[in-house]
């Protein structure tokens, strides 16, 4: 047993390959076919959207020639650039205090025992499972009372606007984080962070020098999330926007509504093109910091 | 303070028990029960007993990383209270090392010295004295991943030492290593200890580490300190019946106390011990397996020895000695003596069946509390 301890500690440090058996014949086949649909089915409505809003047509089925001209007329559209502005800054703001708010909560849950801590966990996770809709309705309600006391008391005119969707934001995304945070930590060897202690780190330092940068790559993870989230969200942030507070998916949402545009392709080839830009920095982040830290990471005896 | 003079322990527990509680059985358990033990400045001292026995509970209560229910701690004469892991005068040696995945061996045993804002030329100094120390010179710069499980332990050794804490706890430290680096450790870690004269607690399930390198050993049981002693006093002289039987083999026979200083065996014949019991009680009698001689049914007993004859009913061949298994005529065939004879020049083998009679010197058996 004890030999056959060092031999794996000898070959821990070895990358592991994936082990897997070739299919052969009749099931390759299948597999590939099957593999080849799933593809089709997930990206030819991308090449679709992508195509179309370089047409020169109006009309949907019908291929006018190739034009930068859907682009060109978004450039003229100011109510466009407005909601771009507000979806980045609510969703800029929203993920910052959501992913220290989650990161927060997620130690909370997974390194201390407190009174109500199970409760906790618990409520946390609601706004992971509760429907889009029932949560906005909960918040629109809420905001109402919320501006109502806040005028009886203290008179205050407060409205919606950025502020309440960036709220609404929070609200939502603090869950995500806290999930992808805990995750990564409870990988973590608590004994790493009593080690800190131990060499004189009080809790802030030992936060800081050591549990911080190992679940780094967690809390990038869920800040990533939270910003594509916010981003992405329609239902919620259309019932507690307020005048001129609308964001880009609510907007292009709204001219859908009028009927579909070349225009609204034009966007939509936009904002995919960011999120693929998030999705590339986000996997060139966890790939330099995870792997070696990540490997580590995991306690002495395998 | 009780007790009278003297210079002042390293670490003293005064009552000290710990109660975890039980969430399923919403229910307590008791991990550490009214401990009382002084450590003396300067001593290795080492925590012996099965895991669940409540060893590591105390070594992390005067670490910090637990607080009594009960009872306090006291470190080179301060009360340790609620006072967490950073502002206490000891460094730990964990069982998995713990190092830091994400600093190289240098800024691991740097760390301590930085947090406590140590001048840095400094602090480079005694990093590079402690890596010295440990026999990684020219291993600063390499992650903990890529270093062997012997290697990750001198790393977290020197990560403790560079501090130079009034006293170094160890749990359970070479208990990742295989046996062959597990042996010349043990020898490393009592030279470093003598030579740093820091106090050392050492935490270990392993009798034979604690016996080889302690000044004294303490014997725990169910959250209980069973005895404390030299090695050779405990070994030799082990109080209870549990204690006999941790530290090595031992063979345990039953017999009547006659008077203070003569016991009853199985065999109806006597034996010279003392003891305080009173005459008629029924005591365990724990005797080593190596104080055992064999000789043939018909030698001559010299008269300052005790015996009980036997068959040979087992034999056991371990290459430096041998052991013989002898089933005593008395208290029928399930009870077996051991008998461990080294397998030196000059020994007489015996064969299965053989009738041969088992000697002692009085001095070396004793009778255990329970």
């Amino acid at each position: 047993m004890s030999v056959l301890t060092t031999v794996r500690n000898a070959r821990r440090t070895v990358r592991r390959e994936p082990e897997g058996v070739q299919p052969r014949g009749r099931v390759a086949r299948l597999l590939s076919l099957h593999g080849g649909a799933t593809f089709l089915f997930l990206y030819l409505p991308i090449v679709v959207l992508v195509v179309l809003s370089f047409n020169d047509s109006r009309i949907v089925g019908v291929w006018g020639g190739a034009t930068l001209r859907w682009y060109r007329e978004l450039a003229g559209e100011p109510a466009i650039f407005t909601a771009l502005r507000n979806s980045i800054v609510v969703a800029l703001v929203s993920t910052v205090v959501a992913t220290a708010l989650g990161t927060a909560a997620a130690l909370s849950l997974e390194r201390f025992r407190w009174r109500g801590r199970r409760a906790f966990d618990g409520l946390l996770f609601l706004p992971v499972i509760i429907p889009d809709v029932t949560m906005a309705v909960m918040l629109l309600l809420l905001f109402v009372q919320l501006f109502d006391v806040a005028g009886a008391l203290f008179g205050l005119r407060a409205g919606f606007g950025l502020g309440t969707i960036t709220l609404s934001h929070i609200a939502f995304n603090v869950a995500f984080v806290a999930v992808v945070v805990r995750a990564r930590l409870a990988r973590l060897d608590p004994r790493l962070e009593e080690a800190a202690a131990d060499l004189y780190a009080g809790p802030w330092r030992a936060f800081r020098h050591v549990t911080l940068p190992l679940i780094a790559p967690g809390v990038a993870g869920g800040a990533l999330l939270a910003l594509t989230l916010s981003l992405d969200d329609v239902v919620i942030t259309s019932f507690v926007s307020g005048p001129g507070s609308t964001t880009l998916p609510v907007y292009v949402f709204g001219l859908i509504r009028r009927g579909v545009t070349p225009l609204i392709n034009a966007v939509s080839v936009l904002m995919l093109a960011g999120s693929m830009l998030l999705v590339v920095i986000s996997l060139t982040l966890q790939g330099r910091r995870g792997g070696g830290a990540l490997r580590a990471a995991v306690p002495g005896r395998t | 303070m009780s007790g009278p003079t003297g210079p002042v322990p390293a670490v003293s527990l005064r009552q000290v028990t710990k109660r975890f509680p039980e969430t399923r059985l919403d229910d307590e358990v008791v991990a550490v029960d009214a401990l009382d033990l002084d450590i003396e400045d300067g001593e290795f001292f080492a925590l012996l007993g099965p895991s669940g026995c409540g060893k590591t509970t105390t070594l992390r209560m005067v670490a910090g990383f637990e607080f009594p229910t009960s009872g306090s701690v006291h470190i080179h004469g301060e009360e340790m209270g609620h006072r967490p892991p950073d502002r206490r005068p000891v460094n730990t040696v964990f069982q998995s090392y713990a190092l830091f995945p994400h600093m190289t061996v240098a800024r691991n045993v740097a760390f301590g010295l930085e947090m406590r804002d140590v001048d840095r030329s400094e602090a480079r100094r005694r990093v590079d004295e402690a890596i010295a120390l440990v026999q990684l010179r020219g291993r600063g710069g390499a992650m903990p991943g890529d270093l062997s499980g012997g290697q990750q332990q001198r790393v977290a050794l020197a990560r403790a030492i560079v501090n130079r804490p009034k006293v170094l706890l160890l749990d359970e430290p070479l208990g990742a290593l295989d046996l062959r680096l597990r042996e010349a450790m043990q020898v490393e870690l009592k030279q470093l200890q003598s030579m740093l004269g820091i106090t050392f607690l050492h935490v270990t399930h392993d009798q034979e580490e604690a016996l080889a390198m302690a000044d004294r050993i303490g014997v725990m049981d169910a959250g209980r300190l069973v005895q404390v002693g030299t090695p050779a006093e405990v070994y030799e002289r082990p109080r209870t019946r549990f204690v006999a039987e941790f530290l090595g083999d031992a063979n345990l026979l039953t017999a009547d106390v006659l008077d203070p200083s003569r016991v009853r065996l199985p065999d109806g014949t006597t034996a010279r011990i003392a003891t305080d019991r009173a005459a008629g009680s029924a005591v365990h009698l724990s005797l080593r397996p190596e104080q055992l001689d064999l000789v043939g049914p018909d030698e001559p007993v010299e008269h300052h020895l005790d015996s009980l004859e036997g068959t040979v009913a087992r034999i056991g061949y371990f290459g430096s000695a041998i052991e013989y298994d002898v089933a005593l005529d008395a208290g029928g065939p399930e009870v077996l003596v051991t008998a461990r004879l080294g397998n030196s020049r000059g020994v007489v083998t015996r064969e299965i069946g053989e009738r041969v009679r088992m000697r002692w010197a009085p001095e070396s058996a004793t009778v255990l509390e329970d």
